[in-house]
């Protein structure tokens, strides 16, 4: 009897719930989903919680920033209200709640959403629904190619990334130890995964002839917790020169455990796993970190405070999420990335129109051209066109000294197209 | 006794025509809640089948999951089989893979299979990444094409109805009975005749081929992507709590379990009570002890007792 009953009171709710659904539906037949006179409504998906938590002061920059915007008059008058949903890094959370955000909320454009995985589990679906999937926070090409050419046998015109391209940072680094390191005898480690992978590839392009200076390649799966055997592997084949290509947690293991069996090489880092704390974690464990080498597109909060991006930041930051300041204050990149994230949002918002639609903010994002961002590193540009899909190509290099109290310092000419 | 059946006929009915109509009256964002709902039932089913009426705890039924899972994923990447007939394929390849695995596992019994199948839980999730070139690794594997919610709710209820009806007629007759005597004493069971090596392997590989049937609706109930993060222990775990919240050893209350463990997460994270991104955690864990506590027999026992009230009076 009871579950009968409960089962009718169920029912009744959820019958009343897609009533009242439909008739939303029906009421905004003008405008694009999402969007009101004074309002517009966006969100994305981002690990909060679970393995990949270490990002989740992205997210939250990205809603201060807004909330900045919002203070000061909106873009055209409309506030912008974010959603942050967290999946976990789980793409079985990420496609229910992608739907949440289309089918429920109604969001105008699912904005930042993080994770190459997850990603791939949503893109199908906004593209076949003409959702925007915009300023992804992954740097695989995915983003940039399958927008404009076909990805088995499919285009998805309504993605787009924003961070350079795996490879390309891959090449960087090829092309540095082929000119600039004449004895180095290279061992790599990478995550045995299609990011790792695509990394590696970028950097025998960038080694080209020099190919031949890879004297190892270990691979590791994202979740051995142990890298022992590798990096023996790799010590005992004579390297002089170490090559990461993992997430945080691994790269930290990694650094560590290299100090740890007393091998001291020259250290590349990729720059998804350079952000200052995590080096600052491995030399609190133990690690050597002086001399490694990285890359960045974006300012750094603790060795250029004073460049007007960082005061800006510093000022956004301090008022729409004070639990962040001493986070970045550290020099945690990251809040940085989400700053410059949400700056792009809105640029592309304003050239979007005073009435913009989904088509008119694909557009403005299609056809990017500026270096005005404040959180980018300094010279560095946001450009697009119709065939270019990929909003930042530049790099510096950049060098840690200091030891564990230390920083990374820029070195060199920034470097252009980073594809 | 033949009120009792025509009264569980009925509302089995009432259940039936319910869930038949519901799409119709849903939106298609919940359409696809009710199918995940659905991908619940049946492996709650599963694995009531094994706890409930064998006796034999399992935590590792996400594993299992995920084999069917990657079934249907593979098939329908590599060989462009029809969706629907990938489902078939799960549960006879998840049914012959636990009965590998089954054999050395089920010399354990309680706690001890208990943790064997914990092992499984952990370390099939990590398979896909040792052979990434077939199963895609961690960037996943995709199905040619993804279905809709409504074919999902359909597809997905009606597996639900069928393997209901299954495990029904299975466990009515001398199975049921000897599974049942497994579970109350396998000594007794022994001494009766019973061969237990057979009818834990049996209870073992049907559990898990109805898991594997669930592990392929998930998949395609994620838009078609399978990718290890997918299959984690949480899964297991969840489906254990589903299990218990429906109340082991009866078939009725696998609905509410699955209503549970499926629709909660998405009701408490709009909980504005606790804010944060945990809340929704909390909420769950809070609701949990709360049945364990005034529901220790789970939604089962709770109706049993009602009916059995009804009849006294």
């Amino acid at each position: 009897m009871g579950m009968k009953r409960r089962i009718f009171a169920s029912t009744v709710a959820i019958v009343a719930v897609a009533g009242i659904a439909a008739t939303a539906a029906f009421g905004a037949h003008q405008a694009d989903p999402g969007i009101t006179s004074s309002s517009i409504k966006i969100g994305g998906t981002f690990p909060l919680t679970g393995p990949a938590s270490l990002y989740k002061t992205i997210p939250l920059a990205e809603k201060a920033y807004f909330d900045y915007i919002n203070a000061h008059g909106g873009v055209h008058g409309r506030k912008i209200d974010f959603t942050i949903l967290d999946d976990g890094y789980d793409p079985s959370k990420t496609v229910p709640l992608v739907q949440q955000l289309v089918q429920q909320d109604k969001v105008f454009a699912v904005m930042g959403s993080l994770g190459t995985a997850p990603g791939l589990a949503t893109w199908g679906y906004l593209n076949k629904n003409k959702v925007p999937q915009v300023l992804l926070a992954t740097g695989d090409s995915y983003w940039g190619f399958c927008s404009v050419k076909k990805c088995g046998g499919t285009t998805y015109p309504w993605t787009i990334g924003w961070q350079p391209d795996y490879p390309g940072e891959g090449k960087i680094y090829g092309r540095y130890i082929a000119t600039t390191m004449p004895n180095a005898k290279v061992g790599v480690l990478y995550q045995n995964d299609a990011y790792g992978k695509n990394y590696y590839a970028g950097l025998r392009v960038g080694l080209g002839a020099k190919k031949t200076d890879i004297v190892d390649a270990e691979s590791y799966d994202v979740t051995n917790p142990s890298l022992t055997q590798q990096i023996l592997a790799l010590k005992s084949k004579g390297a002089n020169t170490f090559v990461i290509f993992g997430t945080p947690s691994p790269t930290i293991t990694a650094l560590v455990t290299a100090t740890k069996v007393g091998w001291s090489p020259t250290t590349f880092v990729n720059n998804v796993s350079a952000n200052r704390l995590f080096l600052l974690a491995a030399a609190a464990n133990g690690a050597s970190v002086n001399g490694a080498i990285s890359t960045t597109y974006v300012e750094s909060p603790s060795t250029q405070p004073n460049l007007t991006g960082m005061k800006f930041g510093k000022a956004i930051i301090n008022q729409y999420a004070p639990a962040l300041a001493k986070s970045f204050a550290s020099g945690d990149t990251n809040i940085v990335y989400g700053l410059g994230s949400a700056w792009t949002f809105v640029y592309a918002l304003e050239r979007a129109g005073k009435n913009p639609t989904r088509a008119s903010l694909m557009k403005a994002l299609h056809s990017m051209n500026t270096s005005k961002n404040p959180f980018l590193y300094p010279g560095i540009k946001l450009q697009t066109s119709a065939k270019d899909h990929f909003p930042i190509e530049q790099e510096i290099m950049i060098k840690w000294s200091g030891g564990g109290g230390g920083d990374w310092h820029p070195f060199g000419k920034l470097l252009s197209g980073v594809r | 006794m033949r009120a009792a059946l025509a009264a569980r006929a009925g509302t089995l009915a009432i259940v039936a025509v319910i869930l038949a109509l519901l799409p119709f009256q849903l939106s298609n964002y919940h359409q696809g809640l009710a199918a995940r709902v659905g991908v619940y039932f049946i492996a709650i089913l599963g694995l009531n089948v094994l706890t409930g009426y064998t006796g034999q705890i399992s935590i590792g039924h996400g594993a299992f999951m995920a084999i069917g899972g990657y079934t249907t994923a593979i098939m329908s990447a590599d060989h462009h089989t029809n969706l629907i007939a990938t489902l078939p394929l799960a549960f006879a390849i998840t049914f012959a893979c636990s009965l590998l695995v089954g054999l050395p596992a089920l010399r354990f019994s309680g706690v001890y299979l208990a943790l064997a199948t914990f092992a499984l839980a952990v370390s099939v999730p990590q398979l896909p990444l040792k052979f990434s070139k077939f199963t895609g690794g961690s960037n996943g594997i995709r199905t040619v094409d993804a279905p809709g919610n409504l074919w999902l709710y359909g597809v997905t209820w009606a597996c639900g109805a069928l393997l209901f009806a299954g495990a029904w007629l299975l466990l009515r007759g001398r199975i049921g009975r000897a599974f049942r005597a497994v579970r109350d004493s396998e000594i007794a069971a022994t001494s009766s005749g019973v061969e237990l090596p057979v009818y834990k392997t049996l209870a073992f590989g049907v559990s898990a081929a109805y898991a594997g049937v669930a592990g392929s609706l998930f998949v395609l109930a994620t838009n078609g992507f399978a990718q290890p993060n997918e299959f984690g222990i949480l899964l297991s775990l969840k489906i254990l709590i589903g299990a218990a919240v429906a109340g082991l050893g009866s078939l009725w209350g696998v609905l509410v379990g699955a209503v549970f463990i499926g629709m909660l997460p998405e009701i408490s994270s709009s909980v504005p009570l606790v804010g944060s991104s945990h809340g929704q955690d909390v909420v769950f864990g809070l609701l949990v002890i709360l049945v364990m506590l005034l529901l220790p027999t789970g939604v089962a026992g709770m109706l049993g007792r009602l009916v059995r009230g009804r009849a006294r009076t």
